[in-house]
């Protein structure tokens, strides 16, 4: 009877696939697609958050303003070595991916990306207001300038040692497992209770650095209230918080090269550091450019280290672009511009998302 | 049979691995000392990572006044909370997105795609206003309801139910069984090493979240313990004692540590496949 018949009270394919899509598609609505629109039409508006909540009508459309008021200013010039140090580095850093690109030294999307990145070095630190002109807000881009540095920072830090962590990590056995744990361990703090741990580590008064300090009789470095310190301070607590999910991410990447390799290596003497340079290096290529882009994206966002270490200080030399964005709304009220900077923030985190898409897709191919 | 070269290994790693753990071990510490010692010097004992002098007084202070345990009641219905919606939105989207056949499911896996590029900071400022306009702010559903919109578990179910061979619902479908049956009774069971995973990935997330909780809950009844942790971290040495915080700290961690020391596995699994998928 129930032989290639359907029964009457069982819904269909389609009708089943979509009430179990049902709830799903009902939150993701509701709280991510529409309010993505919505910041985007939010930011096309001068928008003050207590003005408005007291009468909708309060919102005045501005069109791109917010945009221009955020990245743009008087009188802003272009020139090719405004700021040298950075142009220069852009420079090389394309021809540099133009070489590992013709060699085949490094696939497609990793060259292009490398190359765009080197592009983008050489054009942006090229404007500057010219004579009688400035930034229309001069918070921005220094703001984006002190996240791209924490990036750059946090990020090699991270990779480097969790790399090597990793490849020495890699056997199974009980030790190696109770070390790797170890590791990842601060991995699942949330970043209230790391910025406690480490605020008072690198307190001047309290900390226990400075208490090392004292104990060689040095005097102890007031790590978050002075400029030349303060970023390192939140780079080091970041690494130490971080470093466990580049790891496992290494670990499994470590996973997949074939053991006969390593015997083969091992009959060309290859062995140890040798072995790691050789073999690991290249078989995970793919794994580290993983890493280093999943670790921008997720730095990029940095907050709360910032927000809770320093306050953005000492003078706005840890300022970065989240903190910045919160700032601005809901301190400052002006929901308009801090929207503008929110997509300004989407932008640069989405391509980078493309990218690991991409990558994330040839690892599979 | 170890090797020498291992041993040495294992030693000269065990090194940086205790270096790794000072910090954590310097908050346990001076949560079991006395404020009025920690208010002379941090380095009692061993630069302060033996917690002599000892006292339980910060955890009894603690739990006898403030908010923390409250707090903490907070943070544990949140992360239930979230735990639950997610694993029930992600496992039956995820099913659909995997074994069903319907008209646009192509555009609909592709707008899921898209959402994973969305940052929470891109969407923290409209959904502020939504939630404002509702009259939802300080309330749990405000906590909960936004990270049940990222699709990210929508991707792990679909990715684990693709892996499941497709015999067992085949025959499933010639005895006349029906598709919310198949997926109830037959797809669920299977899926829960799945679930785990993700359910603890949104633990963890919740329970750590920072960002939203302290946009959308401006009222203390309604601080998670980790926005609560903040709020008390920066007059610390004033108001409360550095101990007294430290014991505060503690208490926060806890339940991830513990989660973390049981289920590692998972831990490590979700942090993988939540890693490289964003």
């Amino acid at each position: 009877m129930a032989i290639g018949g359907r029964q009457r009270n069982h819904l269909s394919q389609a009708q089943a696939a979509w009430l179990l899509l049902l709830p799903f598609l009902t939150v993701y609505g509701a709280f991510l697609v529409y309010p993505f629109f919505r910041g985007i039409w939010i930011s096309l508006h001068d928008w003050n958050l207590l003005a408005v909540a007291f009468n909708p009508d309060a919102r005045e459309f501005v069109g791109l303003r917010n945009y221009e008021r955020i990245l743009w200013g008087r009188n802003i010039e272009w020139a090719a070595l405004a700021n040298p140090a950075l142009q220069i580095t852009g420079m090389i850093g394309f021809g540099f991916s133009a070489f590992l690109y013709w060699t085949n030294r490094a696939s497609r999307a990793t060259a292009i990306a490398l190359g765009l990145a080197a592009v983008l070095l050489f054009v942006l630190p090229g404007f500057h207001p010219g004579e009688g002109g400035r930034w229309y807000d001069r918070r921005f881009w220094p703001t984006v300038g002190n996240t791209i540095l924490f990036v750059g920072w946090t990020v090699p830090g991270v990779t480097l040692s969790s790399l090597v962590l990793a490849a020495a990590l890699n056997r199974e056995t009980r030790a190696m497992s109770v070390l790797r744990t170890l590791f990842f361990l601060s991995q699942v703090l949330s970043v209230t209770v790391v910025t406690l741990i480490w605020q008072i580590m690198f307190s001047p008064r309290q900390g226990l650095i400075a208490n090392i300090t004292e104990a060689f009789g040095g005097s102890p470095i007031v790590w978050l209230t002075d400029e030349r310190f303060a970023m390192v301070a939140i780079v080091i607590t970041t690494i130490w918080w971080s470093l466990g999910i580049a790891m496992i991410l290494f670990l499994a990447g470590l996973q997949d090269i074939s053991r006969d390799l390593y015997e083969a290596g091992a009959l060309d003497n290859a062995t140890g550091v040798r072995a790691f340079w050789y073999i690991t290096l290249p078989n995970l290529k793919r794994t580290i450019t993983l890493v280093i882009v999943l670790q921008i994206i997720l730095h990029f966002q940095v907050f709360g280290q910032s927000h809770l270490m320093t306050n953005g200080g000492p003078n706005d030399t840890t300022q970065v672009l989240v903190r910045y964005v919160y700032q601005t709304a809901f301190r400052d009220s002006e929901l308009g511009r801090a929207s503008a900077m929110a997509v300004f923030l989407f932008v640069i985190m989405g391509s980078f998302s493309i990218l690991q898409f991409i990558i994330g897709r040839e690892e599979e191919n | 049979m170890p090797s020498k070269g291992y041993s040495w290994l294992v030693t000269a790693l065990a090194i940086p691995a205790f270096l790794w753990l000072v910090p954590t071990i310097w908050m346990v510490s001076l949560s079991f000392q006395p404020n009025d010692v920690l208010a002379r010097t941090t380095s009692s004992t061993a630069l302060g990572l033996v917690p002599i002098p000892f006292t339980t007084d910060n955890y009894e202070a603690l739990f006898a006044f403030g908010q923390t345990p409250w707090w903490f009641l907070n943070s544990v219905i949140v992360a239930l909370g979230m735990t639950l919606g997610v694993l029930a939105v992600s496992t039956t989207a995820g099913y659909a997105l995997a074994r069903l056949d319907f008209r646009f499911k192509t555009p609909v896996m592709i707008l899921c795609l898209i959402g994973l590029m969305v940052p929470e900071q891109a969407v923290f400022i409209p959904l502020y206003t939504m939630f404002a306009d509702l009259g939802w702010h300080n309330s749990y559903h405000a906590l909960i309801l936004p990270r049940m919109a990222v699709p990210i578990g929508v991707f792990l179910m679909m990715q684990f139910f693709r892996a499941i061979p497709n015999d067992i619902e085949e025959a499933a479908r010639l005895d006349g069984v029906g598709w919310l049956q198949i997926f109830r009774y037959i797809m669920l069971p299977l899926a829960r090493p799945a679930m785990m995973t993700l359910a603890i990935l949104t633990f963890l997330y919740a329970w750590n979240d920072y960002l939203w909780p302290l946009v959308s809950a401006q009222s203390r009844d309604y601080f998670t313990i980790t926005l609560g942790l903040a709020s008390i971290q920066s007059n610390f040495a004033q108001s409360e004692g550095l101990g007294r915080v430290m014991a505060s700290g503690v208490i926060a961690s806890l339940p991830v540590v513990i989660l973390f020391l049981i289920f590692q596995r998972y831990v490590v699994q979700a942090m993988t496949v939540g890693g490289s998928k964003g």
